[in-house]
């Protein structure tokens, strides 16, 4: 049996788009875990373990986020597919290998046919993490994405998410850290799959960086090598804030980039809507909303 | 004497730009060396340094990017008037105190008074936040500062003689942080002052990011907390997870803005298709055929901030 969990913050969130996704994806004896959200969303993923870990028919455990829409008709034949090694953990619909920190997407990329669904700006979509090059799936990968973690019956029995980390970001590293930590794999299916968010993907950066740094201090050795000394660190240090440096130099460009692009569009477009034959034309465009209604 | 002095890799771009500046800026008996580049940077410069360090009749060398155009025309009196301090060494228009690294825009910008011209997308201008002194926010004001930006950088007789460019720090970046923490070294005012220039460069600050992040690590290793820089709070650890993160932030935040583009660049082509295929704008074609297209107004990118726009 193929079951399903959430986290339910907001419940409209969860009914327009990860209970239709549900919906479309499970088999007719899925069970479905919808729990209240209870801060951090780690607690609540580990109680929708704990009831989930005592199911002796249980084949596979997706945990889908509120705003993640399936919309693949295959998901539980995808699912049995990857989880038919036995070694393999954790399945995700996109992952990376070359994880640093909880900015997994900094990594070697991997995801299927994902996308992003934003409301701004009159609404649209595009491909998830359309900045970055993306191999496809199937891969092996050091991480998946929190949006949606498919996990093997070994992984509901033994591990837990670190309900440590109080940030709610990062959660996703660790549980793939842990569940390599212990030998098993993580993989990225061809699991379909819209998320629903805004283009603001995360809207107060400074408590994602206490959670990068929390993160970081847990599982240093891990990610980035041991450092041996204060000479070590003091190089990793310099390298580190002049990345920074340049990372927010290169950040701002984008930004001004932007202006100037959506400045040339908007010249462009008051051009053509202040010209004569426009305003002249105005009545009639008028005319045809209105008999249109 | 106020002398001229340009270090030359494109030459077009130097009769654009800084030629017509010095034109603009020169007085009669000012002498322009406008010099093919010898290397990089630092060493161009300091090769027009030992040029005019022998001249007795030197008030003021100004180094001048070939890309940057001078537009004050009363650019000598006013260089003339900030080195008649004696402690004065050097002076821009563009400055900077609590200076860290060679992210000087990252510190606390007290001057900037030029307009970055740029020919991406159509062109436009980006007027930092003290080109116009009736609209400039309260922090800006010219004075002492702890460095310039070197596009247009006029140095003291004292400083031609006595300082040179620190040829082992690489290609370009942080020539001018460098040679300002040297001239304060040796007891010397850097100061901005009340002139003006456009810089004729790319949206892009960072082109060539290994490059930077390479000459900032040695800029820090060289000064290594000394006038500030390379400091920091906390230990070498808590710095280097600290700003790992922070780097991570900026670069979600940059991806964060290609998003913001992507949308709104289809949101702005959605309405300009709407526009063109409508059947009043297409009956109307023949009408705007006729017309004579106007000439396009310089475009000014006002959305961010001063201070941003000074970067």
């Amino acid at each position: 049996m193929i079951a399903f969990g959430a986290s339910i913050q907001g419940a409209e969130a969860y009914r327009r788009y990860a209970e239709p996704g549900i919906e479309l994806a499970r088999e007719p004896d899925s069970l479905v875990y919808a729990f209240a959200a209870v801060e951090p969303l780690a607690r609540t993923y580990n109680l929708i373990l704990d009831a989930a870990a005592g199911r002796d028919d249980l084949e596979a455990l997706a945990l889908v986020h509120a705003h993640t829409e399936l919309t693949d008709p295959r998901f539980c034949s995808k699912v049995r597919e990857a989880l038919r090694d036995p070694e393999v953990a954790i399945v995700g619909c996109a992952g990376a290998w070359s994880v640093r920190g909880i900015a997994w997407w900094e990594g070697e990329v991997t995801a299927g046919a994902l996308v992003q669904r934003y409301e701004e700006h009159g609404g649209g979509e595009l491909p998830a993490y359309s900045w970055t090059r993306r191999g496809s799936p199937p891969a092996e990968v050091e991480a998946v994405d929190g949006q949606l973690l498919v996990l093997s019956p070994w992984a509901v029995r033994n591990l837990r998410f670190d309900e440590g980390l109080m940030l709610n970001y990062g959660f996703d590293v660790d549980f793939c850290l842990q569940a390599r930590g212990a030998g098993r794999r993580v993989v990225v299916a061809d699991l379909r799959a819209v998320y629903h968010r805004s283009i603001e993907l995360v809207n107060d950066l400074d408590v994602w960086i206490a959670a990068h740094v929390q993160l970081a201090e847990k599982w240093d050795g891990t990610l980035r090598g041991a450092v041996e000394d204060e000479h070590g660190w003091k190089r990793r240090a310099r390298r580190a804030e002049a990345d920074r440096e340049a990372a927010r130099a290169i950040a701002f460009s984008t930004s001004l980039k932007l202006d100037a692009r959506v400045l040339e569009l908007e010249r462009d477009l008051e051009e053509k809507t202040s010209s004569l034959s426009w305003r002249l034309t105005a009545p009639l465009r008028a005319l045809n909303r209105w008999r249109r209604g | 004497m106020i002398a001229f002095g340009s270090s030359i890799t494109e030459p077009d771009v130097y009769s654009r730009c800084a030629e017509v500046g010095i034109r603009r800026a020169a007085e009669p008996d000012s002498e322009v060396r406008a010099m093919p580049a010898v290397g990089s940077i630092f060493r161009s410069y300091n090769a027009l340094l030992e040029e005019f360090s022998g001249r007795e009749n030197v008030e003021a060398l100004v180094l001048v990017h070939q890309d940057a155009e001078i537009v004050e025309p009363g650019f000598c009196e006013i260089i003339r008037s900030a080195l008649a301090d004696p402690k004065v060494g050097l002076v821009g228009c563009v400055g900077a105190i609590g200076v860290r690294s060679i992210a000087w825009w990252e510190a606390s910008v007290t001057c900037a008074s030029f307009i970055n011209r740029y020919e991406e997308h159509g062109g436009g201008d980006l007027p930092s936040f003290s080109w116009a002194w009736n609209e400039a926010p309260a922090y800006a004001r010219v004075g002492e500062v702890e460095t310039l930006d070197g596009f247009v950088l006029a140095l003291s007789p004292w400083v031609v003689r006595n300082l040179r460019f620190d040829e082992r720090l690489g290609e370009f970046h942080g020539y001018d942080l460098d040679f300002c923490l040297q001239a304060r070294e040796a007891g010397l005012k850097v100061v901005t002052a009340d002139f003006r220039a456009i810089h004729y460069r790319q949206l892009e600050m960072v082109p060539d990011p290994e490059q930077w992040i390479e000459a900032h690590v040695r800029l820090a290793d060289k000064w290594d907390g000394r006038m500030g820089i390379g400091a920091g709070a906390g230990s070498w650890r808590d710095r280097a997870l600290r700003a790992e993160a922070a780097a991570d932030a900026a670069r979600l935040k940059d991806h964060m803005n290609e998003l913001e583009m992507q949308a709104r660049v289809r949101e702005l082509e959605r309405a300009l298709a709407i526009t063109t295929g409508s059947i009043s704008w297409r009956l109307t074609a023949p009408f705007r055929r006729l017309r004579r297209p106007r000439p396009a107004a310089p475009a000014h990118l006002t959305r961010r901030s001063a201070l941003q726009a000074s970067r």
